[in-house]
């Protein structure tokens, strides 16, 4: 069906348009407006302020943090590899049938409840202060290491939930063709189930990525100097906040561009598959 | 006509005198109406809070530097034993802005230019030298120089001079920052980290009896822009005067001596390293 639209029809819709971007944008400002002005009307707002946005204090705190912030970075870059392919290991354990891989499958399952019901500070304590403790010799004894391998760990057995609900999502049909045309259970697995359950998590997967991000933070118990700690140094020495957040700015401006990406690829996605049901 | 102005203005003064005098003579004196609690004095200190500062974690029995130093305060300002109140609050809490929920804090927080900008101290009741603490057999227990010591690798817990000391006195860019002086030893013992510093009493406390196979291998001289503890107000308390008044009279006394004697002797025999 093809539009013509005359002339009192486009106004309409011009109206139409306007009117929904005017009240959006009035009650955005009446609203953030009347928070800012109550906030700005308390009797202590300038100290706050000066203690929590002072502009001298961000730049002074600002070096500093942004070192830690590249610690975090590289901790969590380093962290993200590992437990893509160690979750990924353990869900491929899972997905395995037959009777002989039943220690596997087991492994995966204790595996999981385990990690995934202790809390991550205290694996981070347990690693980084116990296993250094030992004294065994050969080990590492840097609390960055242990830190590190801690949230791997934990990480992971939230990752392998996502890639096996990706597994479990491809429709058992798959499976059975692949069979079908004589593929082992491995081939089926390698070229059938993975390259479909891999899309299906990529935006569960991501919401992973940003929060690990940020309990990067956990290894500070560990003495490790990321983002907050620094942060948290220069408020202790000037007891001004505003180092907080610079370190807030920081973690925000790496978390929200990979929020917009999470977004963007399920839209692709989501595309990408009604195509085939035009 | 004169006479009858001055008459009005004695009645005046003498009604303002009746009105105001009260509330001025209240100042000052245990029922001070600027005080958290008028008639009691409320003092915080951390929980767990440790030896030789206070004894057994329990203020109220007076025992331990800081803990018989609140008392002994509270005395010559004119309180009555029971009517001081202890509240437990972090070091976080002690620190943030705002309005607080007690007259003042103590817990070895140390006076320094930077803090007084956002924060109101009373006077520096106590100066402590910093000790280094390190296994025997690291290498730091046998250094000699400023040099050797920088090239251990440090810890120290946040929120501490002794980050600034080991940073700024000693140097040392790349020192492990603790939430708290347990990490600190915690990673001291699994052999994370090679030493740390501390206050000296509080180091004494830590290599008696927190990690005894630790011990105190230095002194170090005192950094110019560490002023000592003092204790931590709510931002431009009015009392603070009051109480400064206060603790001038326990020193000229030698009160503050005679505790610091009692509580936070030091072993002669510990060597200094002083560049």
């Amino acid at each position: 069906m093809t539009r013509r639209p005359g002339k009192g029809r486009r106004q309409i819709a011009l109206k139409d348009r306007l009117a929904p971007v005017l009240i959006s944008l009035v009650s955005v400002v009446v609203v953030f407006g009347a928070i800012a002005w109550f906030v700005g009307s308390a009797e202590q707002w300038p100290r706050i302020q000066n203690q929590f946005f002072s502009i001298d204090a961000m730049l002074e705190a600002a070096p500093g943090v942004a070192r830690g912030f590249l610690v975090s970075l590289q901790i969590w870059l380093i962290s993200l590899v590992c437990i893509g392919i160690w979750a990924l290991v353990l869900a491929i354990f899972r997905a395995m049938g037959g009777p002989w891989f039943a220690p596997l499958r087991v492994f995966a399952i204790v595996y999981v409840d385990l990690f995934r019901g202790l809390p991550a500070l205290l694996l981070v304590l347990l690693f980084g202060f116990g296993i250094p403790a030992l004294n065994l010799p050969g080990l590492p004894k840097e609390g960055l290491f242990w830190g590190g391998v801690a949230l791997i760990l934990s990480y992971s057995a939230y990752a392998t939930e996502v890639y096996r609900s990706g597994i479990e999502a491809v429709h058992e049909g798959q499976g059975m063709a692949a069979k079908a045309l004589g593929l082992t259970q491995w081939q089926t697995l390698r070229y059938a189930i993975l390259p479909q359950a891999l899309r299906n998590v990529v935006p569960a997967m991501l919401n992973l990525v940003v929060a690990l991000q940020k309990d990067v933070a956990l290894l500070s118990v560990l003495g490790v100097r990321d983002a907050v700690r620094e942060a948290q140094i220069y408020t202790a020495r000037t007891f001004n906040y505003s180092s907080l957040v610079v370190a807030a700015i920081l973690f925000l401006l790496a978390t929200i561009p990979l929020a917009r990406l999470t977004d963007h690829l399920a839209r692709r996605d989501r595309q990408r598959r009604l195509q085939g049901a035009k | 006509m004169a006479h009858k102005h001055n008459m009005l203005t004695v009645a005046l003064l003498a009604v303002m005198a009746m009105v105001v005098t009260p509330v001025l003579a209240q100042e000052k004196t245990p029922n001070d109406p600027r005080l958290f609690t008028p008639g009691k004095l409320t003092v915080s200190t951390s929980e767990p809070s440790y030896p030789p500062w206070v004894l057994d974690n329990n203020p109220e029995a007076g025992e331990g530097f800081e803990a018989a130093l609140v008392y002994a305060l509270a005395a010559e300002l004119g309180f009555k034993k029971e009517d001081v109140v202890w509240v437990d609050v972090t070091f976080d809490g002690a620190i943030a802005p705002g309005p607080k929920a007690y007259d003042f804090s103590i817990q070895q927080i140390s006076v320094t230019p930077d803090r007084a900008k956002v924060a109101t101290f009373s006077d520096v009741y106590y100066q402590s030298d910093k000790a280094v603490i390190a296994l025997p057999a690291s290498t730091v227990a046998s250094a000699k120089s400023f040099a050797e010591l920088k090239a251990a690798k440090w810890g120290v817990a946040v929120g501490t001079t002794d980050f600034d000391y080991v940073t700024n006195v000693l140097g040392v860019a790349d020192a492990a920052v603790f939430d708290d002086q347990a990490g600190v030893f915690q990673a001291l013992q699994g052999g994370q980290i090679d030493a740390t510093v501390a206050a000296l009493p509080t180091a004494l406390y830590a290599t008696c009896c927190q990690v005894p196979e630790a011990k105190i291998t230095a002194i170090l001289p005192k950094d110019p822009k560490d002023e000592g503890l003092g204790l931590l107000f709510a931002y431009e308390n009015p009392i603070v005067p009051w109480i400064n008044e206060g603790l001038a009279a326990l020193k000229s006394k030698g009160t503050i001596d005679e505790l610091a004697k009692k509580y936070l002797i030091a072993d002669p025999s510990i060597p200094e390293i002083t560049q």
